[in-house]
């Protein structure tokens, strides 16, 4: 990426001065996330009541447990292969086929999966449920962690006791044998699916859901136990790809030209615009209990954009949309890795595997975001297939 | 296939006797005997359920000519303006290309005494009252409705929901617990005469309340009955409509899981 200027790294946090938005002129456009996927206020209900759950206080209540209904909590989908480390079963699968893959689990059941890239994601998740139960007993606004995967049922048993073994709220899952789990995915109105396979992740992108495919890195630097931080690219994960498009075609200078010349005209969703929502509503169930500066759940958006420059409109775009991000890093074109590496996020999403790349050298936990122009140019990094 | 113990499996082969699954006329046509222009019977509900049990005997004759463990499809029918036009049933079967091994013509009375002679395992009907009196005798009958047997796929596809307090909404497969394990065993057997993919069955558990422990454990109680479902899902409260209607099950089996 080239570096486009001189301009220090200019973090800017909390709320932004008060910007003059020009009213919406999105109009009709070629961005498929428009309407797609809209986090509808009305039914996370932040306005409304929340709905009396009757009898269900605690977690586990005489047989019952609390499941909260898909509309109103923030699914979260994670494949098997993301939340443990099952290489040594892949190595089977891929070395001795399908048949010898199974026995191998079976033989394997009581041996729980060590913990996986989104691992610490999950755990962050339920941390924040934790917080929000606390405050709000009732509600069943909270993150529903499913788990996902395309293994038959024989390897279920070992999956439960892993999950059982490290002691995850994992209630809900769905094992498909082979067949694709994208109804599934819709049918529990998922906000977000994680995998390590870029077909399935590209497979949940084009129907509407947002996803990101995940990798092993060699080391994960330790993350916050007590705050979820999520960090988001700009470009094609929170906005559309548009101005990269500009930037691949015509150029740096092309770019910042269109850039100030559009200023004012909103940027296009991207495809982690509704997770970026939702996790904002959450926020503010802690603000209302006056739990702002104590709040356990962080964002970022971490951009090679300018802060004086090419930053405005996204920021513009952020405002126009109701959104609020904690802190926005604007590195000009700086490498990210090391500004990653600072914060720390449970989950970083880019839809450059240059950047992913970047970020899991220094021990970051980064999501692909297999969407936008910038996937014609990803040579670098094979993606993963099978289960 | 994956088989836990291979020698049960050689032992047992020799004993395997078919699957017999009785269903009635008015499951498999058209209710009311609805003609087609040749004056034959349109197919109703059960119709692509045979089809795929034809299907999975066809499959399962292929792996070895000799398999004995086949479904065994006999047609019962009450209806006695049917039973004065034998021919035009038998000729209906023959034009849509159904294998029915035997024909019982029998009146209300006998109806359950033909079924019980005959050895029935699965019982199909599209009659809430024979399902209820073939359950009450013993055998394990499934209560077919537009929902759950009419669905497009070539696999014969069984669910089987873990949470004994669940029941499709078709009404419940009622039998006593014994009849739908051995049916279910015989099943899991089929089943593991095939290979994980390309298979013409497919299983599949559903547990609709509980959390993750209750789902393990039916697949426990499945895995004991000789049955490796392929696909799992434990809902824990989520609808269970749209899944159900993304798995497409031929039909749903309960029984095994009761605690009675």
């Amino acid at each position: 990426m080239v570096k486009m200027s001189l301009e220090p790294v200019q973090v800017m946090s909390g709320q932004v001065a008060e910007l003059k938005v020009a009213p919406s002129s999105n109009g009709d456009s070629a961005g498929s996330w428009e309407g797609k996927r809209e986090f509808d206020k009305d039914h996370l209900g932040l306005t409304a009541k929340p709905k009396p759950v009757t009898g269900r206080r605690a977690r586990k209540v005489e047989g019952g447990v609390f499941f909260p209904k898909p509309e109103n909590a923030v699914t979260v989908a994670v494949s098997s292969r993301v939340l443990f480390r099952t290489e040594r079963e892949q190595k089977v699968f891929e070395q001795q086929g399908v048949e010898e893959y199974l026995r191998y689990q079976i033989e394997h059941e009581n041996e729980p999966f060590a913990p996986g890239p989104a691992f610490p994601f999950v755990k962050a998740l339920e941390t924040v449920n934790a917080r929000l139960r606390e405050l709000y007993p009732q509600s069943e606004e909270l993150f529903d962690i499913v788990l996902v995967t395309y293994n038959h049922a024989h390897v279920g048993i070992r999956l439960i006791n892993t999950i059982n073994h490290h002691n995850l709220f994992i209630e809900r899952f769905c094992m498909t044998g082979g067949s694709s789990p994208i109804g599934y995915l819709k049918a529990w109105q998922t906000n977000l699916y994680l995998s390590a396979d870029a077909n399935k992740v590209r497979e949940a992108l084009t129907e509407g859901i947002a996803a990101a495919t995940m990798f092993m890195p060699e080391k994960m630097t330790e993350v916050s136990e007590s705050q979820l931080r999520v960090a988001f690219d700009g470009d094609a994960v929170l906005f559309s790809d548009e101005s990269e498009r500009i930037f691949k075609a015509h150029g740096l200078d092309k770019f910042f030209e269109h850039e100030k010349e559009n200023e004012d005209r909103l940027l296009d969703h991207g495809p982690l615009k509704g997770f970026l929502e939702a996790l904002g509503k959450l926020q503010k169930k802690f603000y209302a209990k006056g739990q702002r500066l104590d709040c356990p759940i962080r964002t970022y958006l971490v951009t090679a954009r300018s802060a004086a420059s090419s930053g405005i409109r996204a920021l513009k775009t952020l405002r126009a949309w109701g959104l609020e991000i904690d802190e926005a890093l604007f590195l000009a074109g700086a490498p990210k890795g090391p500004m990653l590496e600072k914060i720390r996020p449970h989950i970083y999403f880019d839809d450059q595997m240059f950047h992913i790349e970047g970020a899991a050298e220094m021990g970051t936990i980064a999501a692909h975001v297999p969407y936008g122009i910038a996937q014609k140019h990803n040579s670098k990094h094979n993606t993963s297939a099978g289960k | 296939m994956v088989s836990t113990d291979q020698k049960t499996d050689v032992k047992e082969k020799e004993a395997d006797c078919p699957v017999v699954v009785a269903v009635t006329s008015h499951a498999v046509f058209e209710s009311g005997g609805a003609e087609d222009p040749d004056g034959l019977y349109v197919g109703g509900i059960a119709f692509p359920l045979l089809q795929a049990l034809q299907k999975v005997n066809e499959r399962l004759l292929k792996e070895n000519p000799a398999e004995s463990l086949l479904f065994d499809v006999i047609l019962i029918t009450t209806d006695s303006q049917q039973q004065q036009q034998s021919s035009r049933i038998t000729e209906s079967i023959r034009h849509h290309g159904l294998k029915v091994s035997r024909f019982c013509f029998s009146n209300e009375e006998d109806f359950m005494e033909n079924l019980l002679n005959n050895n029935v395992h699965l019982f199909l009907t599209t009659n809430r009252n024979e399902a209820l009196q073939g359950s009450q005798k013993g055998v394990l009958s499934v209560l077919l409705d537009e929902h759950t047997a009419s669905c497009p796929t070539e696999q014969l596809r069984v669910l089987f929901c873990g949470d004994a307090v669940v029941q499709s909404e078709a009404g419940p497969a009622l039998a006593s617990k014994q009849a739908a394990q051995s049916f279910s065993a015989q099943i899991g057997k089929m089943r593991g005469r095939f290979g994980l993919f390309d298979s013409p069955i497919s299983i599949a558990l559903v547990t609709s309340r509980g959390g993750r422990e209750s789902c393990g454990d039916a697949l426990r109680t499945l895995r004991s009955l000789g049955v490796n479902a392929d696909e799992a899902y434990c809902l824990a409260g989520v609808p269970r409509g749209p899944i159900k209607r993304l798995l497409q099950p031929h039909f749903l089996l309960s029984e095994c899981f009761s605690s009675n």
